[in-house]
């Protein structure tokens, strides 16, 4: 495999792992609705951005089919049009595919700046779905979701890539 | 270097299954076919319950600390505040039991002169509390979620009020909860009685005002409305009792070139952050159903003009 010079050796990312962590970052876009902010367009989907972070980092184990799945999950939370984050999310996942051989050798603060495009777009298919469906324009402030979510990318990059970070070999005299 | 420090299974060269344009292609085809099957056709309603069903448990995770919060807040409220608000409403009961008597008497008195004129009798619906338990996020609506479902004998089409107004109306019954479409949506629609004047008219959603607004639609320009007229239900849909009250005029606007007012109202439910409601049965199902319309003769040509 060819690595960018510098970047380090990761352990193999566990499933398990994985798939934990889009149900959390599921749950997590559950309690910004139901205990944070209720119904704002601004928030930012942390599904998504989960979502795009493995597919990414494990595109053999994350892709298209389950970026589909998450959707319709989200869909009958939100009380959504069904199909409408499923259509979203394949699309983002996709461009996440197209763009993961490219992304990793950025450093993570230009990596933000990579993945902005496929927040809007994902936010521009739901945007426009709900306009034909004839939705309200929800305002201005749901610009401000795909930015968050890029800027959250740095903090996701760090939290989700600790566990194959670790040393291979534990020694107790050096915890790190 | 142990074991299990690299990924040491292949990665599979020359078996990946359909390219990523194939797999792009399927999902957004069954997406797009999933959208029109929900939003046209309605046809999804199993497939949509059973994910609520699978989504429960996890909502109910969240909930938890959500309630925590919530209610560890009420426990350090002060007393004062609580014996304010247990005044409040003693005050507010002792006001309704002077009208309710009345109301029974003048039931009675209603029911009896109803059988003098051989009218048919005004239908009394059944009510279930139910607690609101988060708005729905989808931000192009305007939706909230109850804790009462198909299990606790919630109903399609039932009218949902607080304790001052319509709130809406139950457009999604899963399992567990049901989602409630607030009066304040843009598609809901309802029909309401100015009570000052006795006409009828529509109220529609109107969720660009500010907080919870409604529109009195097709009132003529010249029609008799003004502001602080209140509306009630006017119980010719056959989904909500008559007399509930919705909301309450707040402007009118009479422009020349238009042959209707633009009147907008005052939601008189609380909208935003209500959380507890009534759930009433459908009159739909209270009412005889309608008279069949007559058969067209067998000759005439299936949707053929004459």
């Amino acid at each position: 495999m060819i690595m960018r010079p510098g970047q380090q050796l990761l352990l193999p990312a566990k499933p398990l792992f994985i798939w934990s962590t889009l149900v959390t970052a599921l749950g997590l876009s559950m309690l910004q609705n139901i205990g944070l902010w209720g119904r704002a367009a601004w928030a930012p989907d942390c599904l998504a951005l989960v979502l795009v972070f493995w597919t990414v980092h494990q595109p053999q184990r994350v892709g298209m089919a389950s970026a589909f799945a998450f959707g319709l999950l989200i869909d009958v939370h939100q009380g959504a049009i069904l199909g409408q984050h499923g259509l979203a999310y394949t699309v983002m996942s996709y461009l996440a595919i197209a763009l993961q051989r490219r992304l990793l050798w950025f450093t993570v603060p230009a990596q933000a700046l990579q993945v902005l495009p496929l927040f809007l777009v994902s936010h521009a298919i739901e945007l426009g779905v709900r306009m034909a469906a004839g939705g309200r324009f929800p305002g201005l402030p749901l610009l401000l979701a795909p930015l968050l979510e890029s800027l959250l990318w740095p903090v996701v990059s760090v939290l989700l890539l600790l566990p194959q970070r670790r040393a291979p070999d534990r020694d107790a005299h050096r915890p790190l | 270097m142990p074991l299990g420090t690299l990924d040491r299974t292949p990665p599979p060269f020359f078996r990946q299954g359909p390219s990523a344009l194939t797999r792009l292609a399927v999902f957004s085809l069954l997406a797009v076919l999933l959208m029109v099957a929900d939003s046209r056709y309605q046809l999804t309603r199993p497939l949509r319950a059973s994910i609520a069903m699978a989504l429960y448990p996890l909502q109910w995770l969240v909930l938890q600390p959500v309630r925590l919060v919530r209610h560890g807040g009420d426990y350090f409220e002060s007393l004062s505040a609580a014996q304010a608000a247990l005044d409040a409403s003693e005050k507010k009961l002792n006001l309704q039991s002077v009208r309710a008597g009345q109301v029974e008497q003048l039931s009675i008195e209603n029911t009896r002169l109803r059988e003098l004129l051989a009218l048919r009798a005004r239908l009394g619906s059944s009510g279930q509390a139910a607690q609101v338990i988060y708005d729905a996020a989808d931000p192009y609506t305007r939706k909230v979620v109850i804790d009462q479902g198909a299990v606790n004998g919630v109903a399609l089409g039932s009218p949902v009020l607080d304790e001052s107004g319509v709130l809406g109306q139950v457009t999604r019954v899963y399992p567990l909860v049901s989602e409630v479409t607030l009066v304040t949506d843009r598609d809901q629609a309802i029909p309401v009685l100015n009570t000052r004047t006795g006409a009828r008219g529509l109220a529609f959603g109107d969720p660009a005002s500010r907080g919870g607004g409604l529109e009195l639609r097709f009132m003529a320009a010249n029609a008799d409305v003004l502001p602080g007229d209140l509306l009630t239900t006017s119980g010719v849909d056959g989904v909500y009792p008559a007399g509930l009250p919705v909301a309450r005029i707040a402007k009118v606007e009479r422009q020349g070139n238009t042959a209707f007012a633009q009147i907008s109202c005052q939601a008189l439910a609380q909208v935003s952050g209500v959380e507890h409601v009534l759930v009433l049965a459908p009159l739909a199902t209270v009412l005889a159903p309608p008279p069949e319309p007559e058969a067209r003769p067998s000759g005439s040509r299936k949707g053929g003009r004459k």
